[in-house]
């Protein structure tokens, strides 16, 4: 099978097609893989729980004030994550690493304040297997604390990097790691209020 | 995301967010019944989810394709509550 040349190639991964940079349309398609996984989750936790009558009792052991420190936490990183976009493509350095590393230490904030919230519920007995409440809550919370978790080895990836001298070539992989750091943050917007307030 | 300047500055609507999530929490304090309070803070959520996509993700900028890639998923999965709602909603009969 002879080597494809560019010119040959489908249009629907051509630049002139897609009007972005390939990367970031491979971005945009993970976000789109995304939207199914935690989709499929969310939809058979709403449908579950319809079914179950409502986990009013559950719903009664999560520690809502600690959810909403992190949710405050969530939220700002947002803005620090976009600040840096905005910086690195205003050319400043300083700036830049200055807000990559504060979307790093808000996610390493927002992890410990999960740890501390699951120690408290593990004490109490509130494990996986309490029921189909918690199995779900620590499906969510957990699923969604590993992309917390990725997000915060690629943002310091980034911090590292732009501390360099080439640091300039980074400007895409910070726009890329943005749109993944809002995604996580928007995943989080629903689930605050379907586990702890709803 | 491009590098345009953005019509709104990412701290206004950082606070905007803010004030949502207190307006979220707040619902719980309002002597309404079940579904009203439950529709309420969905709907807060809808509209600090859509302030983070719009203006920190840049959605607005994007071209067609990237709404085809995002909304389909997105449609299939609200599809996938709706068409099994009724088995639920028959089973608690």
């Amino acid at each position: 099978m002879s080597v494809m040349s560019i010119a040959e190639q489908p249009h629907a991964v051509s630049p002139e097609f897609t009007r972005q940079p390939l990367g970031k349309v491979g971005m945009w398609w993970f976000l789109a893989s995304e939207i199914m996984v935690f989709g499929g989750l969310i939809g058979s936790y709403i449908l579950s729980r319809i079914a179950a009558g409502g986990w009013v009792a559950e719903r009664a052991h999560v520690n809502t004030r600690l959810a909403v420190i992190n949710t405050l936490v969530l939220l700002t990183s947002s803005l620090t994550v976009v600040e840096a976009h905005a910086a690195v493509d205003a050319g400043e350095q300083k700036r830049t690493r200055m807000f990559l590393l504060c979307t790093v230490l808000l996610g390493c904030m927002f992890l410990g304040i999960k740890g501390f919230e699951y120690s408290g519920e593990i004490e109490h007995g509130l494990t996986p297997a309490s029921g189909l409440f918690w199995s779900f809550y620590y499906t969510m919370t957990g699923l969604h604390g590993l992309h917390v978790l990725a997000g915060i080895v690629v943002n310091f990836c980034l911090f590292i990097a732009a501390g360099g001298r080439g640091w300039k070539t980074i400007q895409h992989r910070v726009e890329y790691a943005g749109l993944y750091w809002h995604f996580v943050d928007v995943v989080w917007i629903f689930l605050f209020p379907l586990l702890y307030l709803a | 995301m491009s590098a345009d300047k953005p019509s709104v500055s990412y701290v206004t609507i950082w606070v905007w967010l803010l004030l949502l999530v207190a307006a979220g929490v707040g619902v719980l304090g309002i002597p309404v019944s079940k579904a009203v309070a439950v529709m309420l803070i969905f709907s807060v959520a809808t509209v600090k989810a859509v302030l983070v996509i719009r203006h920190y993700m840049h959605v607005r900028q994007q071209p067609l394709m990237v709404y085809a890639m995002l909304g389909i998923p997105l449609l299939l999965a609200i599809a996938l509550v709706l068409v099994l709602m009724p088995d639920i909603a028959f089973r608690l009969r």
